[in-house]
């Protein structure tokens, strides 16, 4: 037995070595044929201006834009959009703006501004320089408001850091979607948070996000609820789950879905945006 | 008037006949084990009579009366028993079998290649356990239900694969019984291993068509395991330690020649080492305590013989997966496993009429338990089931032998069980479904001889499914043929269909402990398949054996997953199927060596399957829209090549050597042929290259092949026989594709004074899961 223990333990070792090799490596692949297409994102936010980014999509192994070129490379320029609301068409002009405040950039952009109005029905019209076309219809949805946020610290004393617990209403005649986002000090970091939740599965109407006890005294944390269209929803499950899927053996890849019809075989999303937001500092215990 | 006539004078020569044969019956055991001998062969060579042990060792013959017989009892692997009988009355004569050549364990199958030929059945595989502890699989552990894999139709290797796709079936199409009990999810450790002991096992049989009627309830397969009923002779043991598990089985009379016990029980050990890591290392900040992570399972078994007429059995398995991590403010865990238990009655009513009555319960769970200080969250699905069936097995004489029986099953599904909340109570979440179902059947087949060339076998089944007032019922023809053109070939046929009323909710075509089972509903139809099979067999010599078959499968009603399904927490999960078909054909053929030191088998399968025109359940569902009509395509483990070569050389009575080498067409896989970018709303980060997954399953991995290595080398101590086990998986270091991923490298650029990841190159990475892998056990029996 002492033999065999010995050899027992070599192999273990031996297995261990090999086990650390170098299971990943490069190679050369050839994917199917791929059509590119429009690739449109169109948020109507009240009480700012009608405005759109429309780029267009690549087969995976094309040839990415130059940083020189980047991100001009993407824009797919030359298209005719109008929404139509309540009697009225709103143009949106080919022009380039970026908006330093919130770093997104737009091609097309009309000065009209959204109306803040619950309930009001907006229409979507796309005409591609090739005469295909791209359609889609939404509605404002009415802003949910965050209920509170407490902070809370673990009961051992020596313990620091402390979690959030982010308090609201869901109103109970409807089915809702939301979209919640976390930052910490600034909007312009990557989100602590970030995920979509609805309310098929809550009990009653009052519903909390937690986090875990990442949050130091002084931190600003900030709260944002989107209150969501089913369409958005699953439009960025759908982006969520196709980018999951790549490097993760057990995900269902997803195709994009959209809310966009037409012949143009675009894929993207046109929806409201309603929100809330509050900025909350965390204090000491 | 006259064809009246001939029929009378030979229903009336039948009945003289008959009246002049006798009946001789019983049951056949190994005389060193008392455990029965499943197929072996009772004949009067003299007169070319002759039958087979059915499932419970019972055998039952019409011979002449009142005439000198020699009457031969045999079995692969045991010394042939031969009785000079002279009968005058129907017989009872329980045969006992000498290993008369030396074999390590009992053969699970032992059909010799003349009864091969000369069976009805075809497309069935077995494996023996001998066969199955030399063979290699993973860290050293045998396991009876990977090696079976090895044989045609039944697509093996694969990296990281893990379910069973029996001739283009999907994993939840595959009925796994336990001693007669199902098991629902028949893997260890993400299905790198088997829930089967291979110590505990007896028996082992794949059907992959052709089914008989007795069976019911899954499209593509039946696997069916019979566990050892104990040695009732004398206590004995065996059991092993291997690199990752142990495992012991005990095993002897309760009451010699009348009653025994077997237990038998194995764990993993990896969580002993890695408790002892996360303890020397818990006052260091940086070390990440690593999780707990074991399996366990035990069967056990009792039989009584009552009486000449009467046996009762009683077995049980019980399994589970552990996965637990435990912090200051975060615990997880999670747990899997099956349960099942088997009470069976055998009944001799004449020597003509045997009985086998089972009461079965089966369940089979997944818990998720999550704290995180003052909240938790409890995720979980069942599936329960308490079943009563009966066979009957007659043999009026010796051309016809009927089987017939009845079953029902109550199933019990718990679906996405949910609970979540604050333990103050303010906050709560819940979803889950439950259902109830009620699983009928009924058969009757007849294996009927027409002449020494010709045999049939012919059944029926009716089966049926009834859950919240919905009733399904169908009807199962089963058909199977043989007509032996000489004494060395013989053509096959079967024709099959088959019901199938439970779904499996699984992801992408991989199974996962956390698959969902889902009972036919008023929207969900049950699943359907007639499959046709053709085939020959051919002694090519007393040594070695041809088998070729050819089969088509017609599947309908099958499930998917819409695109972008939400799978886990939902509370009508029926808004995510879409139903449509599928079509899978093939070609097997195998050469097999079963005599002298090299024995072994070479397996050749082509095959292709595709499913096509699905349509949403639910046309007003969230993902409804995208995924109508969409197919064809074929599923992940559609392969068109598939080869093994299996070879065991016996160098001596000592050491035995084996290498085993596969190859496989890659599995296929869904990779996007196209990217954009997404600039989301503020706050959220510019995404440079956003995947565009288009048509399913639109690649090919590259060819998956392995070589395993072992070799047993056995020792004779006094108090029994041991031997170490060395085994190389993956002997020339292959590196075979788990999955493919595509990575943009990015570079930051300040567009606007704001910085942006910009992709400069897009790379393919393919992911390995094993390299070498060598590894030692070390066996032991007494």
């Amino acid at each position: 037995m002492h033999i065999l223990a010995k050899i027992t333990c070599s192999l273990i070792v031996f297995s261990a070595l090999l086990a650390s090799c170098n299971l990943e490596q490069e190679v050369d692949i050839e994917l199917p044929a791929y059509n590119d297409r429009p690739v449109v994102e169109f948020y109507l936010e009240p009480g700012q201006p009608f405005r759109a980014l429309i780029t267009r999509s690549d087969a995976y192994f094309d040839d990415l834009p130059s940083l020189e070129n980047f991100p001009g490379g993407l824009l797919l320029e030359g298209a005719e959009v109008e929404v139509s609301y309540g009697g009225n068409t709103v143009r949106l002009n080919n022009q380039l703006f970026f908006n330093p405040q919130t770093g997104k950039l737009y091609n097309y952009i009309a000065e009209a501004i959204v109306p803040d109005q619950t309930g009001e029905e907006f229409e979507l019209l796309i005409t591609y320089p090739n005469g295909t076309v791209t359609t889609a219809q939404t509605t404002l949805l009415p802003k949910v408001q965050i209920d509170s946020v407490v902070v809370e610290y673990p009961d051992d004393l020596t313990d620091t850091l402390a979690r959030a617990l982010t308090y609201f209403t869901d109103p109970a005649e409807t089915s809702n979607f939301y979209r919640r986002t976390l930052h910490l000090n600034t909007l312009d970091s990557l989100p602590e948070q970030d995920f979509i939740a609805d309310d098929g599965i809550v009990d009653d109407n009052l519903v909390v996000f937690g986090t875990g006890f990442d949050f130091e005294e002084g931190d600003t944390l900030i709260n944002t609820l989107y209150h969501i269209s089913e369409e958005y929803a699953t439009f960025l499950e759908s982006i969520d789950a196709a980018a999951a899927a790549n490097g993760n053996p057990f995900g269902q890849p997803s195709p994009i879905i959209s809310n966009l019809q037409g012949n143009a075989n675009a894929i993207g999303i046109f929806t409201g945006l309603v929100y809330d937001r509050r900025f909350d500092i965390v204090e000491g215990r | 008037m006259i064809r009246i006539y001939v029929l009378l004078i030979g229903l009336l020569s039948a009945a003289m006949l008959q009246a002049q044969e006798v009946t001789i019956s019983g049951t056949i055991t190994d005389a060193e084990s008392g455990e029965t001998l499943i197929g072996a062969t009772a004949a009067v060579p003299s007169v070319g009579l002759g039958t087979t042990s059915n499932p419970y060792g019972f055998y039952s013959l019409s011979v002449p009366a009142n005439d000198s017989l020699t009457f031969v009892v045999s079995y692969v692997g045991f010394q042939p028993q031969q009785y000079s009988l002279y009968l005058t009355s129907d017989t009872t004569l329980n045969v006992k079998l000498g290993s008369g050549v030396q074999l390590d364990e009992v053969v699970v199958k032992a059909n010799s290649f003349r009864e091969q030929i000369n069976s009805t059945e075809m497309s069935v595989e077995a494996i023996s356990t001998r066969e199955a502890k030399i063979i290699p699989v993973l860290l050293g552990e045998s396991d009876i239900l990977k090696t079976v894999q090895l044989k045609p139709g039944i697509p093996s290797g694969s990296e990281g694969r893990t379910g069973l796709f029996v001739r283009g079936g999907s994993a939840d199409q595959n009925l796994i019984v336990l001693d007669e009990a199902v098991v629902y999810n028949a893997n260890h450790l993400f299905g790198f291993f088997s829930t089967f002991n291979t110590d505990a096992v007896k028996d082992l049989k794949i059907y992959k068509g052709g089914f008989p009627a007795e069976y019911g309830g899954r499209l593509s397969s039946v696997i069916d395991v019979k566990l050892k009923e104990g040695n009732n002779q004398r206590l004995a043991g065996s059991g092993g330690i291997g690199l990752i598990a142990s495992r012991l089985t005990l095993e002897g009379p309760i009451q010699k020649d009348k009653s025994s016990f077997i237990v038998s029980g194995r764990r993993t050990y990896v969580d002993l080492l890695t408790r002892q890591v996360n303890r020397a290392n818990e006052d260091s900040e940086d070390f990440s305590p690593i999780p707990d992570y074991y399996f366990y399972d035990l069967n056990a078994k009792v039989n009584f013989t009552l009486s000449d007429k009467d046996r009762l059995f009683l077995s049980g398995y019980f399994g589970r997966d552990v996965f637990g991590f435990d912090g200051d403010f975060f615990d997880f865990n999670f747990d899997w496993g099956n349960a099942t238990g088997t009470a069976r009655w055998n009944h001799v009513f004449s020597p003509k009429l045997f009985a086998n009555t089972t009461f079965t319960y089966s369940d089979y769970q997944y818990n998720i338990e999550n704290r995180i200080t003052g909240f938790s969250f409890g995720l979980g699905s069942n599936i329960e089931d308490i079943n009563l069936k009966t066979d009957f097995y007659y043999a009026p004489n010796n051309n016809h032998s009927l089987r017939f029986g009845a079953m029902a099953t109550r199933h019990f599904f718990t679906v996405g069980r949910l609970q979540a909340g604050s333990e103050d109570g303010l906050v709560s979440f819940s979803a889950g479904q439950n259902f109830t179902g009620l699983e009928f059947g009924a058969y009757v087949s007849d294996e009927i001889t027409f002449s020494e060339a010709l045999s049939v076998n012919a059944g029926l089944r009716f089966s049926g499914f009834s859950n919240d007032g919905n009733t399904y019922v169908g009807l199962e023809p089963r058909f199977a043929g043989r007509y032996k053109f000489t004494d060395r070939f013989a053509a096959k046929a079967s024709y099959a269909r088959m019901y199938q009323y439970m779904h499996l909710i699984a992801n992408a075509g991989v199974t996962l402990p956390t698959d969902i089972w889902y009972p036919s509903t008023e929207q969900v139809a049950p699943q359907r398949s007639d499959q046709v099979a053709l085939g020959g067999s051919y002694i090519l010599s007393e040594d070695y054996f041809l088998n070729v078959e050819g089969y088509y499968k017609w599947l309908d009603r099958q499930l998917q997953f819409v695109d972008g399904a939400q799978i886990f927490v939902n509370d009508n999960l029926e808004e995510e199927f879409a139903v449509g078909e599928g079509r899978a054909y093939g070609l097997e053929v195998s050469i097999e060596k079963k005599q002298g030191r090299l024995t072994g088998w070479i397996g050749y399968t082509l095959a292709r399957t595709q499913l096509e025109n699905f349509e949403t359940l639910d046309p007003n569902g969230r993902f409804a829209q995208e995924s109508e009509g969409f197919g064809p395509f074929s599923p992940i483990y559609d392969r068109r090549h598939d080869v093994s070569v299996v070879s065991i050389y016996e160098i001596s009575d000592r050491v035995t050597v084996s290498a085993t080498w596969v190859y496989g067409s890659g599995d296929l896989t869904w990779l996007p042929p196209g990217r954009f970018s997404f600039q989301d709303v503020q706050g959220l980060p510019f995404e440079a290259v956003v995947p565009d997954f288009r048509e399913r399953n639109n690649f090919r991995l590259p060819a998956y092949h392995r070589l395993d290595l072992s070799l047993v080398w056995k020792f004779f101590p006094d108090w029994g026989e041991s031997d170490l086990t060395f085994s190389v998986v993956n002997a020339y270091d292959r590196r075979n594709a788990f999955f493919l991923f595509l990575e943009p490298e990015f570079e930051e650029v300040e567009t606007g004074g704001q910085p942006i990841e910009v992709p400069t190159r897009i790379a393919a990475n393919q992911v390995s899961l094993f390299p070498i892998l060598p590894s030692i056990t070390w066996n032991f029996k007494f």
